[in-house]
C-alpha cells in the first residue's frame, strides 16, 4: 500500500497494526499555513512486515507543526523507516516527536528513523525528539537529526556560474526535500514545489 | 544463557565492606529543626542557614520528579539521618583517625601527604578531599597548592575562611529551587569540596574528592563548588564507593562549577556506589545535580563520567554555555547489570555566540537493567554559529536488559548546526569467532570488544581514573558472554 496524506486537510488514521508479511508505505506533507497535529501509531505485531513512512513540512508564518509518530515492533523480524525533512520559515515553530518500540523478544528488527531540519529565519524554532526504547539485544535500530541552515558554499557554487541568488537557495531546499518530493503524486508535488518558489 | 546470568549475579564489588569508628548522629528525620542542628553543628553564618532553610521551604512545596526511566523506590524522607561523622579523637585533635586512614588506604585514596612529600612512597601527583559521610577528614598538598594561590578545602572550612567567595558563587548555577533533589540538597548538605584557582594560574595537579558512605541508614549529601577564575586551568575528579547494604541509601549531591574568561576545567568523575546485589536488593540512590556555567568568553568546561555503581542513577551534568566563544564536552560511558537502572546524559544550553559543544555517550547494559540516554540540546535565538554534535550509542547483552535514548533537540538559531546520532548494537557473533579464532576466550574477547566501544569516553581519563575505569569495565564483564 501506498499512501499520501496532506497534513491538515486529509484524514489521517491515529493507529495502525500491521500484521505478517503486510507492506505500509506513507508520505505526509506539511504546506505553508499548516497548523496541526500529527498523531500517529503503527504496531508491527507480525513477521516479515516492512513499514516505510516519509515526511515534508514547509512552514511560514505562524504556522504550528507538531507530529508525533510512534512506531511499536511488538514482534520481531521485520523493518521500519522514518524519514522527516522540512524548511521552517518566518516564525513557524515545529515538533518532532518519533519514538521506535521495541518489545523484548521481538528480535532481528531493524528500525530507522532520521529527521533533518532546515531553519530559514530567526524567528523559526524546531524541536525534536528522537527517541529509541529498546527491550531487545539482537536488533540493528538507529536514529539521526540534524538542524541548520543552507549551506552558503553549495550557494557560492552557484552563483560564482552565474545562477541568481533567489534560484540558487530554491535549488538548494528542492534538493533538500527530494527524497520525500519524489514519493508524492505529480499534483501535490507541483504544490510543494510552488510553496518553495 | 543460564550461565551467563548466574555468573553475572556474583560480579563482585570489592568496595563494599564497612569501616567500625564510632560515629555521632543526628537524629532521624527531617525538619526546621534538624536544619537548624546541622547549621550549629558546623557552626554556620546566619546566612548560610538562611539558605538551607529557604531551600528547605522550597522543597516542602515541591513533588519529585517522575518523568526518569526508571522504577524508583519510595523513599521516605523521615526515615533518613542527615548528619553522620566520625566521631573526633580528643587526645589527636590534628591526626585523622587511623581507622579511616585505613579505609581510604584500602579504597586506594592516597591521604599520606608527608610520606609522598618525604619520598617514602612513590610521589602522588593527586590533591584529594576525602569525605567520609557527612564531613570532610582530610584534605592533602593543601600548602602546596596554597602557594599558587589556589584554594582547595572542604566546603564547610571554606565557608568559615572564604565566607567571601562561597556567598558570591553558592547557588549561582544550580539555585536551592532548582529540582526537587537540589532542593533538599540545599538544605541539608552536609560537607564536600570548595576549589578556587585565581587568575591565570594553571593547577599543577589534579585535584579530587573522594566520598564514603559508611554509616548505616543516613544519606550523603555533598556539595562542590568550583570557581575556575580567568584564564586558570583545572582537573578535577570525583570518586565514590559505599558499603554493601540490603538498605537503599540515598545520595543527593550538588555540583556547581563556574569557568570565567579563557579558564579551562575537566572534570572527570568514575562512579561506583554500591550497586546492589543480582536480585536489585539494596544499593545507592544517586539523584545528582551538576551543573557548569563557561561564563566568560572562550571558556572550556569538559565532563567525562564513568558510571558503573547505584542501583539508580539520575544524572545530567550540563553546561550553560554563556559566554561567546565557550565550549563544552560531554563523554560518558554508563555501565548497568543486574537490576540497576541509569537515566543519565546531559544538558547544553547554548547562549552565546559561536559555542560549541560535544556530546558522546555509551552505554552499555545487561542482565535485567535499564539505560536510558536522556539529554537535552537547546540553542537560544541569540546563539550564532552555535555547533553541536551528538553520539549516543547502547550495546545490549543479553535479551532481558533495555537501553534506551531520550534525546531532545531545540533549534532557535538560523545560523546553528546541530546534528545528534544514535545507534544500538550488541557484540556480534562475527566479532566473538574472529577473537575465538585467534585464541582469545569468550570473556576476554568481551572485554576487548567492550573496551574498544568505550575507548573514545576513557582515553579522555586521567591516568589514574583510566586504570580504575578499565577495572570496573572487566568487573562489570565476567561471565556476560558464554
Amino acid at each position: 500500500m501506498d499512501k499520501v496524506y496532506v497534513i491538515g486537510r486529509d484524514a489521517i488514521p491515529q493507529f495502525l497494526r500491521m500484521e505478517a508479511g503486510e507492506q505500509l508505505r506513507m508520505t505526509f506533507v506539511a504546506l505553508p499555513g499548516t497548523t496541526a497535529r500529527l498523531a500517529l501509531e503503527v504496531e508491527i505485531a507480525g513477521p516479515g512486515c516492512d513499514l516505510d513512512l516519509a515526511a515534508a513540512y514547509v512552514c511560514s508564518g505562524c504556522d504550528d507543526l507538531r507530529m508525533n509518530v510512534l512506531v511499536r515492533h511488538t514482534c520481531g523480524g521485520s523493518t521500519s523507516r522514518q524519514l522527516v525533512k522540512g524548511l521552517a520559515d518566518g516564525g513557524s515553530r515545529v515538533e518532532f516527536d518519533g519514538m521506535i518500540y521495541i518489545a523484548q523478544d521481538a528480535q532481528k528488527t531493524e528500525a530507522h528513523q532520521e529527521s533533518h531540519s532546515i531553519l530559514l529565519s530567526p524567528e523559526a524554532k524546531v524541536e525534536a525528539r528522537p527517541q529509541l526504547e529498546i527491550y531487545a539485544d539482537d536488533v540493528i535500530c538507529s536514529h539521526g537529526c540534524t538542524s541548520g541552515f543552507l549551506n552558503a558554499e553549495e550557494e557560492f557554487y552557484m552563483r560564482s556560474r552565474g545562477i541568481p541568488e533567489e534560484v540558487a537557495k530554491q535549488l538548494q531546499k528542492l534538493a533538500f526535500l527530494a527524497p520525500v518530493m519524489q514519493r508524492l503524486p505529480e499534483d501535490l508535488g507541483r504544490e510543494l514545489y510552488e510553496s518553495i518558489s | 544463557m543460564d550461565d551467563i546470568l548466574k555468573e553475572l549475579s556474583q560480579k563482585e564489588y570489592k568496595d563494599g565492606f564497612v569501616t567500625e569508628v564510632e560515629q555521632e548522629y543526628v537524629p532521624k528525620g527531617l525538619n526546621e529543626n534538624i536544619i537548624r542542628l546541622i547549621s550549629e553543628k558546623k557552626d554556620e553564618p546566619r546566612w548560610l542557614l538562611d539558605f538551607r532553610l529557604d531551600a528547605f521551604r522550597k522543597w516542602q512545596r515541591m513533588t519529585p520528579p517522575t518523568w526518569g526511566h526508571l522504577k524508583l523506590p519510595k523513599i521516605d524522607f523521615q526515615d533518613i539521618i542527615y548528619w553522620a561523622a566520625p566521631k573526633r579523637d580528643e587526645d589527636r585533635p590534628t591526626e585523622i583517625d587511623p581507622a579511616l586512614m585505613e579505609t581510604f588506604d584500602k579504597l586506594g585514596i592516597p591521604l599520606h601527604e608527608r610520606e609522598a612529600l618525604a619520598g617514602v612512597k612513590p610521589r602522588s601527583n593527586v590533591a584529594v578531599d576525602a569525605v567520609f559521610d557527612s564531613v570532610s577528614v582530610a584534605t592533602t598538598f593543601r600548602k602546596t597548592l596554597e602557594e599558587k594561590g589556589i584554594i582547595f578545602c572542604s566546603f564547610s572550612e571554606a565557608v568559615r575562611e572564604y565566607p567571601e567567595l562561597v556567598r558570591k558563587y553558592l547557588a549561582t548555577v544550580v539555585p536551592p529551587g532548582d529540582n526537587f533533589y537540589a532542593a533538599l540538597n540545599s538544605a541539608v548538605f552536609s560537607d564536600g569540596s570548595f576549589c578556587y584557582i585565581p587568575k591565570g594560574v594553571r593547577c599543577p595537579m589534579d585535584l579530587s574528592s573522594y566520598f564514603r558512605i559508611n554509616a548505616l541508614g543516613t544519606g550523603q549529601f555533598e556539595r562542590t563548588l568550583i570557581v575556575a577564575d580567568e584564564g586558570s586551568e583545572l582537573s578535577y575528579m570525583e570518586g565514590c564507593t559505599a558499603p554493601m547494604r540490603d538498605e537503599h541509601q540515598l545520595h543527593a549531591a550538588v555540583v556547581e562549577i563556574i569557568v570565567e574568561k579563557d579558564a579551562n576545567v575537566k572534570y572527570s568523575t568514575v562512579q561506583n556506589w554500591y550497586p546492589g546485589d543480582a536480585e536489585g536488593r539494596g544499593g545507592i540512590l544517586n539523584l545528582v545535580t551538576k551543573r557548569g556555567i563557561c561564563r566568560g568568553s572562550g571558556s572550556h568546561l569538559s565532563w567525562t563520567q564513568v558510571e558503573t555503581g547505584s542501583a539508580i542513577t539520575w544524572k545530567y551534568p550540563s553546561t550553560i554555555l554563556k559566554g561567546d566563544n565557550s565550549s563544552s564536552e560531554f563523554y560518558s560511558v554508563a555501565m548497568t547489570g543486574h537490576r540497576q537502572q541509569a537515566d543519565t546524559g546531559t544538558k547544553m544550553i547554548h547562549l552565546g555566540r559561536n559555542t560549541r559543544s560535544r556530546i558522546v555517550s555509551k552505554g552499555i547494559s545487561s542482565g535485567f537493567s535499564e539505560n536510558s540516554y536522556r539529554g537535552l540540546v537547546h540553542v537560544a535565538p541569540g546563539a550564532q554559529n552555535a555547533r553541536n554534535f551528538s553520539q549516543c550509542d547502547s550495546l545490549l547483552i543479553g535479551s532481558r536488559c533495555g537501553a534506551h535514548t531520550f534525546p531532545v533537540i531545540r533549534n532557535q538559531n538560523p545560523t546553528a548546526v546541530v546534528e545528534h546520532e544514535a545507534t544500538t548494537s550488541k557484540i556480534s557473533d562475527d566479532q566473538l569467532f574472529y577473537c575465538g579464532q585467534r585464541g582469545i576466550s569468550p570473556e576476554d574477547a568481551a572485554g576487548l570488544i567492550v573496551g574498544g566501544y568505550a575507548k573514545e569516553v576513557l582515553a579522555r581519563l586521567p591516568m589514574e581514573f583510566a586504570i580504575e575505569a578499565q577495572r570496573l569495565l572487566s568487573v562489570s564483564l565476567e561471565g556476560s558472554i558464554g
